[in-house]
This record gives structure tokens, sequence and C-alpha cells, in this order.
């Protein structure tokens, strides 16, 4: 009631408390998202319907031509496979070791905790391509896995990881790992722990806990950590031409070979609208089996 | 018969800390034992390792005769019932009291009945399909205490199962799990820092404090008869008058005093308890064996009775007086106790 | 506290191992590029024969490398204001207002961030490459790479803000109100030291997420306003040298030293409220 009395006292040009006031401190960041992505991705998606033809970039028209190349060229449908099982297996692992991670940072207390938790942050902090770089040092013929166990004799010829699906998805999971440690973490801080004594108390022996109580309760992270990890990697599009072998061929990297190398904007908008579309149906997908949003969860 | 229950020499530190020393007792079949103590003073420790989450470094649980003390929560016969209540938020309130039964491997066509029975138990007919959130604080424990019942384990235990509830509902809650003591007839350990649940429940009580158990005995006993000063001041109001003995027996300000006792104080520094609805004030003081002299500081209406605050050489005593008294703040007094009333510890 | 599904060791020991195991991965690329660092040889070669600093001088005396590392820090300075501007204000006003379309805003403000950094900077490249603002070149100019981070940054700071502002207590807004202060004095005086660790938080996710991002900045950087994560992917993709895992240590330090002043401002502002 004061606020309103004191207010309109004041001149009407210093009323920022007034709806009208701060309604307009909500204009800066609708006008960067609405300019520089809705406006784009709506050029996108118009320009996903041009031609591409000769030197030029584009030319006006109005063709599902670039969709139907989409769809019925076996490379892009390939690349759009494979692009679609590494991120669900990427997913997969990342939860996995998301899980494990989570569960022993919320059994721990004091500083203890406070170092996994940096051990957890690690990853986030560190680029993409020191991650690539790291890797790209460890996994090779003279990389120092190979050296390290030739070293240890446990083998006896060099060997060499590199640029293979498993070194892909090594580092792909590397960077999405924080992600799904501290979604599951927040879901773990909100279980009351007696429940699991309850459980236990009641004679539910140690996989029954996990299976009746623990799962259950955690499920929704589950969801929501392999949704972000999925969404991630699907769109990824360095990690795996520096690592994975050369049939790895994402649609991320698609669409940058065709924007760079054959200045196809057409074509590269269509496989972006792709990718949206894939990146909208997950996150569709997460608040369907959650009835949560996810972006309500990072 | 064994007992339904025997710690023997039970001991746990974490760290440092000693959280239980030493803590010997046993239960029989159908009693109710309260474990009563302050915060810390390791009741809740000593629970948790007869429940099975924490683990003893020396001593013995048995219960029936057989010993747990290496077995996991899921292989002892025990229930808890938790102070949060610990129900399971994603399953109904027939599926957090089927659990233990289900876990237990009791056969599906029993399940049903024993279920219905103790929902009719703690008067939660009707609440079946419900969630945990759905229900009130209350209810919750209601559940929980259905929950724990229903396994008919040989112990039950409660963990401060009424802390979180308010005072009301308290009173009502503890007064039903007495009644459905009395009915069942299990065997009880019950935790709390609340000293008129602990008396109004019990059919013994065990004060502990730092780890150690100061008195195990029946309520009556341990208010009347504290085994020693940590449980005298725990249990009830006290005042407190030290004493020294330097030659005669002298009053905190140095003056010598006489007081009615059976035998001589040896010397030294004394304690001398009175509980305050035990002191008498003015005219009433005169009649008492042991009678001193004090200044009124301040007084206040507690409702009942009216609390008188007294210096008396530098200590603070207080007597609760039914009715107004015929004096103010800064009148000397007399204060007066009967011999019987007062205990003395060095 | 009894691990929760058993006082066996067994499964304390699987969980340790595994736990154990994953700390390992988090270490393996983070250790070999620090020891890769202080390598004396002129190629990447494991085991390291000799050490020495020669790659960090290399790196500095680098005018190449030096600018990119530049052009990174100013990039990632400009993007920590902007968004930390925008989405700090943006949060205060979502939380007291309430209008129809409230969650579609939520919504369309929060989307960039879960979009691929390629569908960005593509959106960004197609959209503005050719448009010129008082006859600059806007492509490959270093302002469109700070607008394409704060796209990411942005909502970060937008999602902290929101939720910090949720628990503000909004009566001490109406104490200062009361006391005489007007609006804006008290949103500088009151609201925003209340809120500073969500500010400063968002700050430091702006500040790292600009200086790691490499794929936007691909797309928009030309050779003079390239990033040092650009400079080192194509670095990468034509010969790794030793002077890249220099370049991976140099951008974490930036990082680090960030959360540390950051750790430290905290600590103090902590003691403060004490």
């Amino acid at each position: 009631m004061t606020a309103v009395t004191l207010s309109e006292a004041r001149p009407a040009r210093l009323r920022v408390d007034g709806r009208l006031g701060q309604f307009a401190l909500l204009v800066p960041a609708l006008a960067l998202v609405t300019i520089f992505f809705a406006l784009p991705a709506i050029y996108m998606l118009r320009m996903s319907f041009n031609a591409h033809e000769g030197g030029q970039s584009y030319s006006e028209a109005w063709t599902f031509a670039n969709y139907l190349r989409l769809l019925t060229e076996p490379i892009y449908l390939f690349s759009l496979g494979k692009t679609f099982l590494l991120a669900l297996v990427t997913a997969a692992v990342t939860v996995v070791f998301a899980y494990i991670f989570a569960l022993y940072l919320w059994l721990q207390r004091g500083w203890h905790k406070l170092v996994f938790l940096a051990i957890a942050l690690c990853p986030l902090l560190i680029s993409e391509i020191s991650i690539i770089f790291g890797w790209w040092m460890f996994f090779p013929n003279n990389g120092v896995l190979s050296i390290t166990l030739l070293q240890l004799g446990l083998i006896e010829d060099k060997i060499s990881l590199m640029y293979t699906v498993f070194a892909a998805i090594v580092g792909l999971t590397y960077i999405s790992l924080p992600f799904g440690i501290f979604i599951l973490l927040s879901i773990f801080d909100g279980i009351d722990r007696r429940v699991l004594e309850a459980a236990s108390d009641l004679g539910a022996p140690p996989l029954k806990t996990f299976a009746e109580v623990l799962f259950p309760l955690t499920r929704s992270g589950i969801v929501v950590a392999f949704s972000q990890a999925f969404v991630w990697t699907i769109g990824t599009y360095a990690t795996p031409i520096a690592l994975g072998p050369d049939s790895l061929w994402t649609i991320g990297l698609e669409i940058y070979q065709q924007m760079n190398t054959w200045r196809d904007w057409p074509f590269a908008s269509a496989l972006a609208m792709v990718l949206i579309l894939l990146v909208l149906g997950s996150m569709a997908l997460t608040r369907r089996l959650t009835g949560r949003d996810v972006t309500h969860h990072v | 018969m064994s007992p339904a229950l025997e710690l023997v020499h039970l001991s746990k530190r974490f760290g440092g800390v000693v959280a239980v020393d030493d803590v010997s007792f046993s239960v029989a079949q159908g009693e109710f034992l309260t474990l009563l103590g302050p915060s810390g003073s390791g009741k809740t420790t000593t629970q948790r390792l007869i429940g099975g989450f924490e683990q003893p470094d020396s001593g013995e649980i048995r219960i029936k005769g057989q010993r747990v003390d290496r077995l996991p929560p899921y292989r002892r016969d025990t229930a808890t019932v938790f102070q949060s209540g610990a129900l399971f938020p994603h399953k109904t309130v027939a599926e957090n009291i089927a659990f233990g039964l289900r876990m237990r491997g009791v056969p599906a066509g029993e399940i049903g009945p024993r279920l219905k029975r103790a929902l009719e138990v703690v008067r939660l007919g009707g609440f079946e399909d419900r969630y945990p959130a759905q229900l009130s604080g209350g209810q919750k424990q209601r559940v929980a205490l259905a929950r724990a019942l229903v396994v008919e384990p040989a112990i039950v235990l409660f963990d401060e199962p009424l802390s979180a509830l308010d005072l009301s509902l308290r009173l009502q809650l503890r007064g039903e799990i007495k009644g459905l003591h009395e009915e069942l007839g299990f065997t009880a350990i019950y935790v709390t820092h609340d000293q008129s649940e602990a008396m109004a429940m019990s059919d013994r009580v065990a004060v502990m404090n730092a780890g150690r158990i100061e008195q195990i005995d029946r309520p009556e006993n341990i208010f009347n008869r504290p085994a020693n000063e940590f449980v005298y001041v725990f249990i009830g109001e006290s005042c407190c008058l030290p004493l020294t003995v330097n030659g005669a027996l002298r009053a905190p300000d140095g003056r010598p005093i006489d007081l009615s006792l059976a035998r001589p104080l040896p010397e030294g520094a004394h304690r001398l308890y009175v509980r305050p609805k035990q002191l008498r004030i003015g005219s009433e003081a005169e009649v008492c064996e042991n009678r001193i002299l004090g200044r009124i500081t301040f007084f206040e209406y507690l409702g009942d009775v009216y609390r008188y605050h007294v210096d008396v050489g530098g200590v603070g005593l207080f007597v609760d007086h039914a009715g107004m008294a015929p004096f103010g703040p800064g009148d000397q007094v007399l204060l007066g106790w009967s011999s019987r009333d007062m205990t003395v510890f060095q | 506290m009894v691990w929760p599904f058993s006082q066996s060791d067994l499964f304390r020991w699987l969980h340790a191992a595994l736990v154990t195991l994953i700390v390992l991965f988090i270490a393996v690329p983070v250790a070999v590029t620090a020891v890769m660092s202080f390598n004396d040889a002129s190629l990447i070669r494991f085991p390291i024969r000799a050490w020495s600093l020669r790659w960090y001088l290399d790196f500095f005396s680098s005018s190449q490398w030096t600018q990119a590392l530049r052009n990174s820090l100013e990039i990632a300075a400009y993007t920590t204001l902007v968004s930390t501007v925008f989405g700090t204000i943006a949060a205060y006003a979502f939380t007291r207002l309430r209008f129809p379309l409230k969650g579609a805003f939520y919504f369309l403000v929060m989307l960039p961030l879960f979009m691929p950094g390629i569908v960005l900077g593509l959106g960004i490249a197609i959209a503005f490459g050719g448009v010129e603002l008082f006859g600059l070149q806007l492509y490959g100019g270093k302002a469109l790479v700070v607008v394409a981070h704060c796209l990411w940054a942005m909502p970060l700071t937008f999602m902290v803000m929101e939720a910090t502002f949720k628990t503000f207590d909004e009566r001490l807004v109406e104490a200062a109100y009361d006391l005489g202060g007007g609006p804006v004095r008290t949103f500088f005086e009151v609201t925003l030291p209340m809120v500073s660790t969500g500010v400063i938080s968002g700050a430091l996710f702006s500040f790292v997420i600009s200086l790691n991002e490499f794929v936007m900045a691909l797309f928009l950087t030309t050779r003079d306003t390239q990033t040092l994560p650009v400079l080192m992917w194509l670095s990468l993709r034509s010969a790794g040298t030793p002077r890249l895992a220099v370049a991976a240590v140099v951008l974490a330090a930036a990082v680090f030293l960030s959360l540390v002043l950051v750790m430290l401002w905290y600590a103090r502002h902590v003691r403060k409220l004490r």
C-alpha cells in the first residue's frame, strides 16, 4: 500500500515501479532471443524451402526438394540414424555414470562431499576443445593408453582406440556427464534418506530397496538427465569428427559441410530444422514422461 | 524365557566422539521402555544400533536371545516409526502399509485382511488410495505407525514420532499409541526428549546423558528418587542453592546457615536442590524446617501460579505460589522448605 | 550412516570402485594435457623425456595465439555483461509480474539454451551474414559472437536469477519503500545486494560458457576475430602440437582464476553477513 502512495507522489517518469516500467525490463531479454534466435529460426525455416543452384547460396523458391533429399538419399538417412544412435548410447552411458556418481555424492558429508562436487564440476569448466585434445593424446598408437599398457606388459603391440565410435562416445559422455550428475543430485537431495532405512527396516534387501524405492523416486531425474544428454549429443559437431571414425558423419557435421564447403544454405537449413525438431521432440517427450519441463531442470 | 531385547556393553563412536558408551539393559516381552535424554545424549544412536542402521564398535544386541548386532536391518525383526514418518512418497497408504508384509513374504491372500485391520487400528479406513503428500502430519504418523505394527515385529522402535506435530495432536496421538500398546501388547523402545511424553507412556524410562544411561527405572522413581544430580536437574524444574562446608555450613554469601539434615555434610562444596513447587514463601515458610532470607527481584504470572524470583546471596531461586502473595520487588522475604523435599549433591 | 542398500561390504566396495573409475575418467584428459604442456620435445610423444616451459614461451610470444586469447577474454567479458544485466532485470520483472503467456515467455527465453550451437551459429550466420550497420560489416565481428554466446549465457543467468528472486523476501522492498526509499534506489541498495550471490554465479556461468564455446564462434569469426578455442580447433585439425596443450592450460587457468576470484569474493561476502 505504502509503495503505491509513495510512488504516486513522484513524477511519472520515475515510476520504474509501475507495471509498464516492469514490463520494460523484460524487453532486452525478449529482444535478444527474438532477434537472434526466433527470427533466424523462422528465416531458416523459410530458407529450407529455397532452391540451391550453381554458384549462389540459394535462390528463392517454394520446394520440398531439400527435405525429400534428406529422406531419400541414403547417406543422409544413415547420417541421421547414426547421430540418433550415437546420442542414445551416449545418453545411456552418461545416465549410468551420473547415477553412480550422484548417488555417491548424496551419501557423502562435509568436506568429502565438497571434493567430489569439485570433481564433478571439472568437466563443466573445461572447453570441449580441450577435452577433445586430452583424449586425442590418450587413445592413439603412441598415446598415453597404449604406451602405459605396453610398459606394464599388458599388451605386446601398440594399440589404438583413436578414430573409433568408442572414443567418440567417451568424449561425448565426458561433456554431458556433469549435467547428468547435477540433475540427478538435485533429485537425490529431495529424497528423505530415512525412506531407504524404512525399506530396509521393513525387510527389503538391498536390490529390492533399489527397485522398490530408490529407482521409482529418481525415475524423473533419470529421464531428465537422459534427455539432457541426448539433446546435447544430437547437435554435436566437433567431438565425433575429432575422435570418431570418418564414417561417423553426424548431422552437425553435415550442416557445417553444407554451409561452409558447398555453400548450400537451403539444405543446411533443412538439416538444422531437423535438429530443432529432434530437440523439441525430446523436450516434449520428457515433459510427458515426467510431468516436468526440461527447462526447469538444468 | 529370554527377554525381548538385551543390550550388552554396547559402544559406538563417531570419529572421536563417543555416542554410546557401554550401555547395557534388557527389555521384557511387552514392555514399553523410553530412552529419554537431551540431544546428543546417545538415545537415537542407541536406537539406530538396535534397528541395524549403525554398527556397534563393541558389545552385543540380542532379540529374543538371538544375536543380531551383525545383521543388516532387513534381517532383524524390528520395525521403526520414524520422526519424519519416512513414508514412501510414491506409494499409496495401502502400498506403504503392505510393503513390509510383501517383503517378509506374507502370502498375498493374507495381506488384504491384515492391511484392512491395520487401517482400522489407526483409524484410517478409506484412506487406502491416498498418497502421503495428501495426508496431514498426524495422518502420516498414523500410517507410519500402521506400517510398523502390521508386520508384528519383535520390537517396535519409535524415533521421536511426535516431535514434529503440534501440542494437541501430540497429546492425542500419544494416548493412541499407549492405547494400542495396551491392546496389542507389542514391545516398544521409544526415543524422546520430551519428559512428559516419557513419563506418561512408559513402563520404564532410561535417562541418557553423554552416551551413558544415568538411571533406568519406573517413571515415578525417576522423578521422586533421581539417582544423581543429572537426572534431578533434567527431570522437572529445580532450584539450586550452592552451599559450602568450611568449619560450618554456609550459604552462598558466606553466612552460616542452619539446615535440618539427617547427617552432617562433609567439608567442601555442595549443591542443594528443591523443586519450585515445594518451596514456601513468606508466612508459610515460617513453619518449615529449613529457612533462608532472600529479596524478591521480580514476579511473573504463569497462568496457574505466580512465580516469584528471589535473590539469595547472589543466587537466583524461584518459588511458585498459588495466588498473589502480599509482597513485591525489593521486599525481603523468608523462603522455607521441608527436609524431605530437598536433595543435596556433592 | 549405513550405505543405503546394505551393510555388506561388497556393495560398498563395488560402489566405491565404480566411483574411482569415474574420477579417473574425469581426470585423464586433464592430467594428460597438463603434463604435455610441460613437454620439451617439439612433437606430442609419450613417454615424456624432458621437461621445460618452452611451449609456454612459444605460446605467449606468438602474436596469433595471444591475440586469440585477447579476443576470447574480450568476447567473454561483453557476454558476461550483457547476459547478466539482461537476465537479471528480466528475471526481476518476471517474478513480480503476472501476465498472459507468461509460460510462453519463459519457454522462449530458455529455449536457445537447449539448441545445438551449430543451429544457433547457422541461424545467425545466414540471417546476419550480409547485414551492414553504420557501414560496418556485422559478420565476422566480435559483436555477433557476443550475441551468439548470450543466447546460451542469458537464459542461464535468467534461470539462476529467477530462482533467486523467487526466494527473495518481498517485505524487505516494502520496508525500504516504507522508509522512503524510491524504487530505483531500493533496487540498487536493497534488492541487488540481497541477490548478489545469484548475480555473481550467473555472471561466472556466462563468462565460462563464452570462454569455452567454439562451434558458434567457428561460424561467426574471421582470422582476425577468432577466439582461442577456435584457433585450437583449427590447429588440431591441421596438426596437433604441444602448443595446444599450453593453450588448453591457459584457457582452463582463465576459468579457474575467475572461479577463485568469485570464491574469494563470496568468502568475504559471507563473513560480512554473519
